[in-house]
């Protein structure tokens, strides 16, 4: 056995030594259970910029988790930091519906439980202190006024008809996305039409045969608004196939790189760029702010700016 | 011969014993938090957190034990979990109020236990290697599930129903009560049944057992119905207690309860092993994932010393064996 315990010793000894380095003292201890660092760029980076905004600040000590997507796991995670009494658990839930009792578990024991990313089910509610995320609602809305501002450029915002690729149906953040472009257009731009929307289920060879549809079924199309640019270009590699990209206004409501390369290409207008850092830093804080007692909304949202082919330089890439 | 066995089932044991001092120390200058690890509710919480995984781990001892594996475990749990959650909201049941609940879980461990018939039986009739067998089930299986709902999570949160998961009766968490005695009774009928001692026989020396008038397929049918009910409780156990399935809950269960298995000494070959040591398994790798966790260490290196272990334990017990043939010889 002494192989197996040398191993052990070996490997866990370096790995916590280099991750771990902080001191105990009368700070605020902050526990964060991830869904699943490793699956996408938005969450590798998002762990990055929590690790490196709690090491930042002195007044924080940190226990960062990741659940690998296993709600087991995550549910374990929950109780393991109520156990070890931290001050603050961030959860971001790897299913919305599943962590509400270990939450609950956590609001007994008096633990401020903040939600991030993506918010768990209204039932969970009223055991949340916060959640801290995007506002769909406003990258809808924000989408709305990019396409109308544009058109106004253009001079069509008499008469401009608009086609929308919705995300899954059922999701949270397809209905609210869509919600908020649906509201804020007639506002902003009242002889612009919807003339039909379909969903392409966050897809980008769905939105692709979607579109392709959409082209066959109207002459005239002058925008077209999807959920995330993941589908924008799917969409705008169905009208470059039929020869009508020229004539279309492409809008997304989250920035993902290859929308944003489609900007630089000069074929796809704008979105709303949506930040993994933003995110990361929002929920660190939001807990701070919870923990020091101040008046912190329920809904408490981080800011989304647009982005355009006018402004793109102001942005980095994004991650995803 | 006799320290051997003692080496190879006490061995486990002692690794856990070195787990909790090396996490106890070491959480004593790295740990953000003041209480200690071996702290009596954390203990607790160790049993309650094995039990997903070590209940299923229960059932691949015996069927390991037999010479096969079940690698449909993991899509068994879902599909199981599904229809626990999914039943509650029939109108019928719901008619019923809480009465729905038991009913509820008997669709669930009944679903389990045909699932696990289904594999059994083609495992019998074809004389198809249990892997291949499983490998495709677990496939079928997942597929069913992602058929039943698509990419959506299927949920039904049920209070009185997380109420008695959560509940703790002589300290002891719901969960745990499960994990306790289904090992005991598992380990009543390996030690002491004729079933018992026929899995030990077959997985030995298939043929011999043949021979000696022991009726292979169906006793394989029974373990698979077994652990396909083992797969299913487990679901009841942990769902129960959080009230919503994603379509890819599950995945990997089967590598971890073959994992746990391992590590309490069964042979992969079969004719050799123990429900107990299992247990231990279990706890061990519950253990190093909650002690890493503990002290701050990334939790994914969990896997990186688990595979390490894992290759460390298949070694020792390969060199164990040599030496006792070398024995033999001389």
């Amino acid at each position: 056995m002494k192989l197996t315990f040398g191993a052990v010793l070996a490997t866990t000894t370096a790995i916590s030594g280099a991750a771990f380095a902080a001191s105990h003292s009368d700070t605020m201890t902050i526990g964060i259970t991830q869904n699943n660092v490793g699956v996408d760029s938005y969450q590798t980076t998002y762990e990055q910029a929590f690790i490196a905004a709690a090491e930042a600040n002195d007044m924080v000590e940190t226990v960062v988790l990741d659940a690998g997507g296993d709600v087991a796991r995550q549910i374990a995670q929950m109780e393991d930091l109520i156990q070890q009494e931290v001050d603050a658990i961030i959860i971001w839930p790897t299913n919305g519906e599943a962590v509400i009792p270990a939450v609950r578990k956590a609001s007994q024991a008096g633990i401020p439980v903040i939600v991030t990313n993506s918010n768990i089910a209204e039932q969970g509610f009223d055991f949340v202190a916060s959640f801290s995320g995007p506002d769909n609602i406003t990258q809808g809305s924000r989408s709305a006024e990019i396409m109308c501002d544009r058109f106004k450029d253009l001079g069509i915002d008499g008469e401009a008809r608009v086609v929308q690729i919705s995300g899954q149906p059922g999701y949270t953040t397809a209905i609210e996305r869509a919600q908020g472009f649906e509201e804020r257009l007639p506002e902003v731009c009242p002889d612009v039409t919807l003339v039909e929307t379909q969903p392409g289920d966050w897809n980008r060879e769905k939105s692709q045969q979607v579109m392709e549809a959409f082209l066959v079924k109207y002459d005239d199309i002058d925008g077209v608004y999807s959920g995330d640019d993941n589908m924008g270009v799917g969409a705008l590699n169905a009208a470059k196939a039929a020869g009508r990209a020229g004539d279309i206004t492409f809008v997304g409501a989250t920035n993902f790189a290859v929308g944003y390369e489609a900007m630089a290409a000069g074929d796809y207008w704008g979105s709303i760029y949506q930040s993994p850092v933003d995110d990361a830093e929002a929920a660190l804080q939001t807990a701070i702010d919870v923990l020091n007692g101040e008046e912190v909304p329920f809904l408490n949202y981080f800011d989304t700016p647009k982005i355009t082919q006018d402004n793109m330089d102001e942005f980095t890439k994004p991650v995803f | 011969m006799n320290k051997e066995t003692l080496i190879k089932q006490g061995g486990i044991w002692v690794f856990i014993l070195v787990e909790l001092a090396f996490f106890s120390i070491a959480g004593e200058f790295l740990s953000v938090t003041d209480v200690a690890f071996m702290d009596y509710g954390n203990m607790l919480l160790l049993l309650k957190q094995s039990a997903p995984i070590g209940i299923i781990a229960l059932g691949m001892t015996i069927v390991m034990i037999n010479g096969n594996i079940d690698l449909s475990v993991g899509a068994t749990f879902a599909l199981a979990a599904i229809v626990l959650l999914d039943s509650m909201t029939w109108p019928f049941m719901q008619a019923l109020g809480d009465w729905a609940i038991p009913l509820a879980w008997l669709f669930a461990l009944l679903t389990g236990t045909v699932l696990g018939a289904i594999n059994g039986l083609i495992v019998w009739k074809t004389g198809v290697d249990a892997f291949i067998v499983t490998l495709g089930a677990m496939l079928g299986y997942r597929g069913l599930v992602f058929m039943y709902n698509g990419e959506q999570p299927t949920s039904h949160l049920n209070w009185t129903l997380v109420d008695f998961a959560e509940a703790q009766f002589l300290g002891l968490h719901t969960a745990t009560w499960f994990l306790l005695g289904a090992a005991l009774v598992l380990w009543l009928v390996m030690t002491r049944t004729v079933h018992g001692r026929n899995a030990y026989a077959i997985g030995n020396n298939r043929e011999a057992a043949v021979n000696a008038g022991i009726r292979v397929g169906p006793h394989f049918l029974w373990n698979f119905m077994l652990i396909g009910f083992l797969a299913a409780l487990s679901a009841v156990v942990f769902y129960s207690e959080s009230g919503s399935v994603n379509p890819n809950d599950g995945m990997l269960y089967e590598l971890w309860a073959i994992t746990a298995v391992v590590l309490g000494g069964t042979k992969l070959t079969g004719g050799y092993g123990s429900i107990i040591s299992t247990l231990g398994g279990v706890i061990a790798i519950q253990l190093l994932r909650k002690g890493l966790g503990h002290i701050g260490a990334d939790t994914e290196t969990v896997n990186l010393v688990i595979g390490l272990i894992l290759i460390a334990v298949l070694f020792l017990d390969r060199q164990l064996n040599r030496r006792g043939k070398e024995e033999l010889k001389t």
